[in-house]
């Protein structure tokens, strides 16, 4: 493959990954799709994905991930632990409404993305979220909060017209950006500005007169006593003009008409290939078409889109591999996920707050920024701590009783072996060489087993390419 | 004594994190050293965001207008309780120690400050100051609207933008908008533990992390090409780890010679202070003190969160004069509005408009500026503002920040005299 991106063959980029003697399917590579697709996974289960290889992986992800079938509500294959586990967190988020917080409701679903069956279905539900961005700071209402996760979760992999339908009804979503009230005399322009800008479209698709038009097209879009409701006499009937369009049009004919814009399928396909490929270089309009013209043809449905990506060349390749920046959340879930551990979620929900993302809480209706916003000192220094927390904090509960015993339970117990065994579950790219030598020589310093494991991750957490995914 | 430049970029040389990288490679170093370099000639901006809506009249008080006596029947404060600092206005009892920085020539008093139309919602009134996009027309016409904030868009005007830590939120909460650039981020803390790498005394597994953090790998250039995500994050954590040193000394060199009261506000105050003494090349830092949203029951709510606000920037100054910090260290404080001139049935005050500005530094014009408005000439039972808050912002960026006021603001604004 070529190094530079510019020079690469979109279909060749998009097509299948098959392991050579060049990217082989091994261990770090299973890693790196589960970190991206699924916050990551413990050495058992990248084992045994190795031994499965990586179509028959993926499949797994999305079986456990998508509806049943026959439009039923239900995800998996149907029996099974997914249904166990929605019902479990129904009662553990009603727990946490009860609580009237809905900082604790950040804390349900970061334990949801701990333990749930369904980890991709998860990961791009945080992705949507971050897409949509609404936070509880404002909308204030834990109810609501809930409501809108379920509605991004519910459509995360289906298609995005209705998803977007749906988003234009949801009371959370029309409190965060002023739109409870569109009257006919005075058109809400709030939430069709963002509908084009930020969810649909992206800058420099529409004017500024769209804007006024698909407002007048969303009057009598309100929520009243919480809940979305039609009022009909403020809705505008007149015709309206935009995008080259003109008719008595309402909400649902102006997401159609927007969502039919070519840039529409190529903004949504920018955001998923930023969302699991890398966040720099910018891919090229070449590389981003073919997913926009799937998109297109298949009727906006999101879920073959995000498993073509998943399951491409270019995704096993050099130019994914560590080409992101480790979010706090998929670095606070990730780290849990990889040891085969869990932890008090009110303290991991106050520790991914300090490193800058608090779920339900983005900063602003852009989501957050990512890449390299989410570095600066005091968040290095914060994730490096962490990493000692997650060892010698005695606050993590490891499922085989110890960092120790868990690596004992993978047959590692050599120094050179513990920092490869955490290399390759946490670490996407390799560090020179005599890095991992003083790696080593601290895995070997003084102290209990568990003490020099500790220091071991707490010095890999402070990597450069610890804070790559 | 503070470090310079040059004394960093000397002991950073002699450091065991940094000293393999002199010779190898020097661009890098450089570029690390400015990352993370403390910078003695920048003006620090330090703002404190008074929320809920402070009553400024019983804050700067026109005790002797027969107007404040009949409209305040039982919120009046007495001529003999305020600290008078002419024969018509004084300061509320609890601040003693903002009416000594008028003696000491390190406070200014801008009275009558608000906007046209003014917003009685606290979160409306609040996005316009945090903003500085004061209708909603405006707002809507381009550059990001109410998504960024007035040192957020600062920020993003200057070299400032590319700093580790431009602006920094110390406190609980959320992010103010204030501080939200198109690029620039500032980063939110609780304390100056954040800025510790925490190896619990370990000092050999500290020196192991720096030893490993300065290994060179990926691009780290960013002259050229631009370097790449991994030499990014290379740089940046060998920036973080000099932040940790630099914050650690400081703190051990730190006598404590000013005594900061044990409220929150001066504790926050007191971490400003020190980050500034350890050289953070931070422009800007964001406090807020919150419940001044005093319907019922005024006096006693009002009378300690001002006792906490004025003892807090009085042991600041003291800190600050007695570091040589002073002169580039400038305090401003706001509410998102005043209190309405007639007290309500609650012993209380419901929200109203124009209230005054606390402006404290070394370099500020001492005393009063502008006139206090009319308690006669009203609108609707509100004061009317003289000076838009947009004409302080716009003195502070042109002649503190040394910025352009118009790409920032979004318009021009006559500056208001209250620097030396």
């Amino acid at each position: 493959m070529p190094t530079d991106l510019t020079e690469l063959d979109p279909q060749q980029a998009w097509a299948p990954y098959t392991p050579d003697a060049q990217r082989p399917w091994n261990i770090r590579r299973a890693a790196h799709l589960y970190r991206r697709a699924a916050f990551g996974a413990d050495y058992a289960t990248l084992t045994a994905a190795v031994d499965a290889g990586p179509a028959t992986v993926i499949d797994a992800l999305f079986t456990a991930s998508e509806p049943a079938g026959d439009g039923a509500n239900q995800r998996g294959d149907g029996s099974d632990a997914v249904a166990a586990f929605d019902r479990q967190m129904e009662s553990l988020s009603s727990a946490m409404m009860g609580t009237g917080d809905p900082r604790a409701l950040s804390a349900s679903w970061l334990y949801r993305m701990v333990n749930t069956p369904a980890p991709l279905l998860e990961r791009v539900t945080l992705c949507w979220h971050d897409h949509f961005a609404t936070s509880a700071a404002k909308v204030t209402k834990s109810r609501l909060m809930l409501d809108h996760l379920d509605l991004l979760r519910s459509h995360a992999l289906g298609a995005f017209e209705p998803f977007v339908q749906a988003i234009s009804r949801d009371p959370a979503m029309l409190i965060w950006l002023d739109s409870t009230v569109n009257r006919r005399v005075s058109p809400n322009e709030n939430y069709a500005r963002e509908v084009m800008e930020l969810f649909c479209l992206g800058v420099g698709h529409y004017t500024e007169d769209d804007i006024k038009q698909v407002a007048r097209a969303f009057t009598g879009w309100e929520v009243h006593r919480d809940r979305f409701t039609f009022n009909k006499f403020q809705h505008d009937t007149r015709d309206k003009t935009f995008l080259g369009h003109t008719g008595d049009y309402d909400g649902d004919d102006a997401i159609r008409i927007i969502l039919a814009q070519p840039a529409a399928s190529r903004h949504i396909a920018r955001k998923l290939a930023r969302a699991f490929v890398c966040d720099e270089p910018e891919l090229p309009d070449t590389l981003i078409q073919p997913l926009a013209d799937q998109l297109r043809d298949n009727g906006f449905v999101i879920a073959p889109v995000v498993r073509r990506i998943l399951s491409s060349s270019l995704f096993f390749s050099e130019h994914a591999i560590g080409r992101k920046v480790r979010s706090p959340v998929t670095l606070g879930v990730g780290m849990l996920r990889a040891f085969d551990a869990t932890t008090n979620m009110n303290q991991l929900a106050a520790a991914v707050d300090t490193l800058g993302q608090l779920p339900l809480f983005p900063p602003s209706v852009k989501g957050w920024d990512g890449g390299r916003t989410w570095i600066n000192s005091s968040t290095l220094l914060g994730r490096a701590n962490l990493a000692r927390a997650f060892g010698l904090g005695g606050q993590v509960k490891f499922n085989a009783g110890s960092l120790a015993a868990t690596a004992a339970k993978h047959g590692v117990t050599k120094p050179a072996d513990a920092v490869n065994w955490m290399l390759d579950l946490i670490v996407p790219l390799d560090p020179p060489a005599d890095v991992r030598d003083q790696l080593v020589a601290i895995a070997s310093g003084p102290g209990d087993e568990n003490q020099r494991l500790g220091k071991t991750l707490q010095a890999i957490g402070t990597l450069p390419e610890f804070n790559l995914a | 004594m503070t470090p310079t430049r040059r004394d960093f970029l000397k002991t950073s040389v002699g450091s065991t994190a940094l000293v393999s990288l002199a010779s190898s490679v020097p661009l890098f170093m450089r570029d690390a050293a400015a990352l993370a370099a403390p910078s003695k000639g920048d003006n620090v901006l330090v703002v404190i965001q008074m929320s809920g809506g402070n009553d400024g009249l019983n804050t700067v008080v026109p005790y002797a207008d027969d107007a404040y006596a009949r409209n305040r029947n039982t919120l009046r404060l007495s001529p003999n309780g305020v600290h008078k600092i002419d024969d018509y206005i004084g300061l509320h009892p609890s601040l003693d120690n903002l009416f000594k920085l008028l003696d000491a020539n390190q406070l200014a008093i801008l009275q009558g400050v608000g906007y046209p139309n003014p917003n009685r919602s606290h979160f409306e009134s609040m996005d316009i100051w945090q903003t500085a996009r004061v209708d909603m027309t405006e707002a809507n016409a381009g550059l990001g609207g109410r998504r960024t904030g007035w040192i957020g868009r600062y920020l993003d005007t200057t070299a400032a933008a590319g700093l580790d830590v431009p602006a920094l939120h110390i406190g609980g909460g959320r992010q103010p908008l204030a501080l939200a650039g198109e690029q620039a981020r500032a980063a939110s803390v609780q304390s100056m533990d954040a800025f510790k790498l925490d190896t619990g005394g370990d000092t050999s597994l500290r020196q192991s992390i720096e030893r490993i953090a300065a290994v060179p790998r990926g691009n780290a250039n960013p002259g050229e090409a631009g370097d790449d995500l991994l030499g990014f994050l290379q740089r940046s954590t060998v920036g973080a780890l000099a932040s940790s040193q630099r914050v650690h000394d400081a703190l051990a060199r730190y006598d404590n010679r000013a005594a900061y009261p044990g409220t929150a506000l001066a504790q926050q105050l007191r971490t400003v202070a020190q980050l500034i003494d350890a050289g953070m090349g931070t422009r800007v830092y964001y406090l807020e003190l919150g419940g001044f949203d005093t319907h019922a029951n005024q006096a006693p709510q009002q009378a300690g969160l001002l006792r906490e606000l004025g003892d807090a920037i009085g042991a600041f100054m003291a800190d600050l004069t007695a570091r040589g910090h002073a002169d580039r260290t400038l305090l401003m404080t706001f509410s998102e509005f005043g209190r309405r001139v007639k007290e309500n049935a609650s012993q209380g005050t419901d929200h109203g408009v124009a209230a005054p500005m606390f402006l404290a530094g070394g370099r500020v014009t001492p005393g009063l500026v502008g006139k206090h408005p009319s308690l006669t000439d009203l609108t609707d039972g509100d004061l009317i503002h003289h000076t838009d808050f947009r004409r302080v912002y716009a003195t502070i960026l042109r002649d503190w920040l040394g910025a352009k006021p118009a790409p920032v603001l979004l318009g021009e604004y006559e500056p208001v005299v209250f620097l030396r």
